[in-house]
C-alpha cells in the first residue's frame, strides 16, 4: 500500500486544479488518468468562459504555443429551423455595452479541443509536486470499517488518502461511496457530437470571430457548433429518457440541413471524428461528499444549469475540494460532517450563484430547445414572425404591422401558458418582488409617460383585412 | 444525410471486457437500443444482448449503463491506456 494525504481520481481540469492546489499547500498527492495521457478520453468540453481569467491566474499563460487548438470568439450567432427544416432566420450577438471586464469584453468563449488543454493544466499540477499516475483506472475504494480510506487501481495496487472524486459523469467514486449508484434519468444528457477538419484560414474569413453558433430547431433539439482553430464540434443532446430512436439521427438531421450542407461545402469541412459523452444537467448538486470523499466537477453534477459550461465549474470546484481537504486533514477530522464546509464554499462562488435558479433554468431549458416537437415548431415562426415579419413587401407596412400583431396573438394560446410555467419563476426568482412592481400597470405607465400619451390618443382606423 | 463513422474513431486495442449483462435482472425495456449511438446491442428473439466484437466499437459513453433502470448492466471503463482515443475531443 502506498500512501499519500490525497489521493485524486480523475485528471480533467477538476482532477488537475485540485492536485494542483493540494500539492501547493504541500499535501503529498496523487492523481489519476485511464488514458495514456489527460484529455485523450474527453468528448466533451470545449469552452472557456471569461470567468476563468479573473480567478485562475495560470489562465494568462494559456497561448497557442502550449494550446494549439485554442481559438477565442467574441459572436454567436442563433439559427432559428422551422418544421420544413429551413433556416428562418438567425441573429448575432457580440458582447454587450453592459459587459463589465476583460476578457469578457473581447470574447464570450476561449474554445479549446480537450487533448490540448487538459495535458497542460495537469502540468500544472505535476510542477506543483503532484504525482499523475496515467493509463491506470482506479476501479474500487479501498475500505476500513465500512469507511473510505483510499482507492485501488486495475492491479490492485492499493493507495491510501483522502479521496477527492474527479471521475467524470460516470464516477466509480460516486458509487462505491455509496453517494449515488447513477444519476436519474433526466438529471442527466446523452450527446453526440462530430468533429470537422476545416482550414484556420477559412474559418477566419468565413466565420470571423464567431465562437459558436446554437441552432434552434423544430426538428431536432438545439444543436450546438463549436469553432477551433482548425476545425469545429457540432452536436447536440437531450434527455436519457427523451430519445425515441438513435440520437445520431437527430444530429444527422442537423448536419443535413440543406443551410448546414452549404456551410459544409464553403468551409470546405471534412468529418475528422465521432464523440459521444453523457453530461449532467442538474436543477442542484445534492449528495457531493460523505466521510473522507469529496466529489467535484462531473461527478458531483457542476456543469451549469442553463447551457451546461463544466469545466470553470470543475476547476472551481476542484479548487475548494482541495482547501477544504487541507483543513480537514489538518484539523483530523475527515468526517461528513466537516466536510460541508465543501457545500458552504462553492455555494458563495459564482459557480454556486449560477445554480440559485437552478430548477428554474434547468426547467426552461427543457421545455424550449430541448422540446422541438412541443414547444419550438411554434416558437421558431413566431419569433420569426416578431423579428422578420416587417421586412417584407408583400402589403404596405401598415397593413404588414397589423398582420403580424394578429398572427402573434394566435400563438397566444401556446406562449401565453408556456410564458406562465416557464418564464415567469424564472424572471420571479431572478427579481423577486420587484417583479410584480415592475409589473404594476400604474407603475409601468408612470415610468411610460410617452406610452401613457400614446394611449390616450384616438386608435388609427383600421382597414378590414 | 449520414456521415459513415466508422473511420472516425482512433483507438487502442486490449481493453479486456468491461461491459456486460445481467439477463436475470433484464427487464427488456430496450432503452439501451435506443441509446447506443453506435448500435452495440441487440434483441434476439426474446433477449437482449451486446454484439460480439463490441470492445472495438464502444466509444465508451456510459449511456447503456446509465439508462439502465433495472441496475442489469455492469459497466466500468476500458483497462487504463487502452480504449478510444479523442484526438479532437
Amino acid at each position: 500500500m502506498k500512501t499519500y494525504d490525497v489521493v485524486i481520481v480523475g485528471a480533467g481540469p477538476a482532477g488537475a486544479t485540485a492536485a494542483k492546489e493540494a500539492a501547493e499547500r504541500g499535501l503529498k498527492t496523487i492523481f489519476f488518468e485511464r488514458g495514456r495521457k489527460p484529455g485523450e478520453k474527453n468528448a466533451s468540453g470545449c469552452g472557456l468562459g471569461p470567468r476563468m481569467w479573473r480567478e485562475f491566474d495560470i489562465m494568462q499563460e494559456l497561448t497557442p504555443e502550449v494550446c494549439p487548438s485554442m481559438r477565442a470568439g467574441a459572436a454567436a450567432r442563433n439559427y432559428f429551423v422551422n418544421e420544413d427544416g429551413v433556416v428562418a432566420g438567425y441573429l448575432m450577438t457580440r458582447p454587450t455595452e453592459s459587459v463589465s471586464y476583460e476578457p469578457a469584453k473581447s470574447f464570450i468563449t476561449m474554445n479549446v479541443y480537450r487533448s490540448d488543454f487538459d495535458p497542460w493544466i495537469a502540468q500544472f499540477a505535476i510542477d506543483a509536486g503532484a504525482e499523475l499516475k496515467s493509463a491506470t483506472l482506479v476501479v474500487d475504494l479501498l475500505k476500513e470499517d465500512g469507511k473510505v480510506i483510499g482507492v485501488v487501481d486495475e492491479k490492485g495496487e492499493k493507495y491510501r488518502g483522502f479521496v477527492i472524486g474527479a471521475d467524470g459523469v460516470i464516477s466509480m467514486v460516486a458509487r462505491q461511496s455509496g453517494l449515488r449508484t447513477r444519476w436519474q434519468q433526466q438529471q442527466v444528457t446523452l450527446v453526440p457530437q462530430y468533429d470537422f477538419a476545416v482550414s484556420p484560414g477559412k474559418i477566419d474569413d468565413i466565420m470571423g470571430d464567431e465562437a459558436l453558433a446554437v441552432w434552434w430547431s423544430a426538428t431536432f433539439p438545439a444543436a450546438y457548433q463549436v469553432f477551433f482553430r482548425d476545425g469545429f464540434h457540432v452536436g447536440l443532446g437531450n434527455w436519457m429518457t427523451w430519445w425515441d430512436r438513435n440520437p445520431r439521427v437527430y444530429l444527422d438531421r442537423c448536419v443535413g440541413l440543406p443551410y448546414f450542407q452549404r456551410l459544409l461545402r464553403i468551409l470546405d469541412a471534412k468529418p475528422r471524428e465521432f464523440q459521444v459523452h453523457l453530461l449532467p444537467w442538474l436543477e442542484y448538486p445534492y449528495n457531493t461528499h460523505t466521510d473522507n470523499v469529496i466529489l467535484v466537477g462531473d461527478a458531483a453534477g457542476f456543469p451549469c444549469p442553463l447551457e451546461a459550461e463544466g469545466i470553470y465549474p470543475a476547476m472551481v470546484t476542484g479548487r475548494i475540494a482541495a482547501e477544504v481537504a487541507v483543513e480537514a486533514l489538518s484539523s483530523g477530522d475527515t468526517s461528513k460532517e466537516a466536510l460541508k464546509a465543501f457545500d458552504a464554499r462553492w455555494q458563495k462562488t459564482s459557480v454556486g450563484k449560477e445554480f440559485e435558479a437552478g430548477r428554474e433554468l434547468a426547467a426552461i431549458w427543457r421545455a424550449l430547445p430541448f422540446s422541438p416537437k412541443e414547444t419550438m415548431t411554434w416558437f421558431v415562426p413566431m419569433m420569426m414572425d416578431v423579428l422578420g415579419g416587417i421586412f417584407d413587401w408583400s402589403q404596405p407596412h401598415v397593413r404588414r404591422v397589423r398582420q403580424i400583431l394578429q398572427n402573434v396573438k394566435s400563438y397566444a394560446p401556446k406562449a401565453l401558458p408556456f410564458f406562465m410555467q416557464y418564464v415567469f419563476p424564472l424572471l420571479h426568482k431572478v427579481l423577486g418582488d420587484r417583479l410584480y412592481k415592475l409589473m404594476d400597470p400604474q407603475t409601468l405607465a408612470a415610468a411610460l409617460p410617452k406610452v401613457t400619451q400614446m394611449m390616450k390618443q384616438e386608435p388609427p382606423t383600421t382597414e378590414g383585412e | 444525410m449520414k456521415i459513415p463513422v466508422a473511420g472516425l474513431v482512433k483507438r487502442v486495442s486490449g481493453t479486456g471486457d468491461f461491459i456486460s449483462l445481467d439477463a436475470d435482472k433484464c427487464t427488456q425495456c430496450g432503452r439501451c437500443i435506443i441509446s447506443c449511438v453506435m448500435q452495440l446491442w441487440k434483441k434476439t428473439g426474446d433477449r437482449i444482448g451486446l454484439i460480439k466484437d463490441y470492445q472495438s466499437k464502444c466509444l465508451e459513453c456510459g449511456a447503456c449503463y446509465q439508462v439502465c433502470d433495472a441496475d442489469a448492466i455492469r459497466f466500468r471503463y476500458p483497462q487504463g491506456g487502452t480504449g478510444i482515443i479523442y484526438e479532437r475531443g
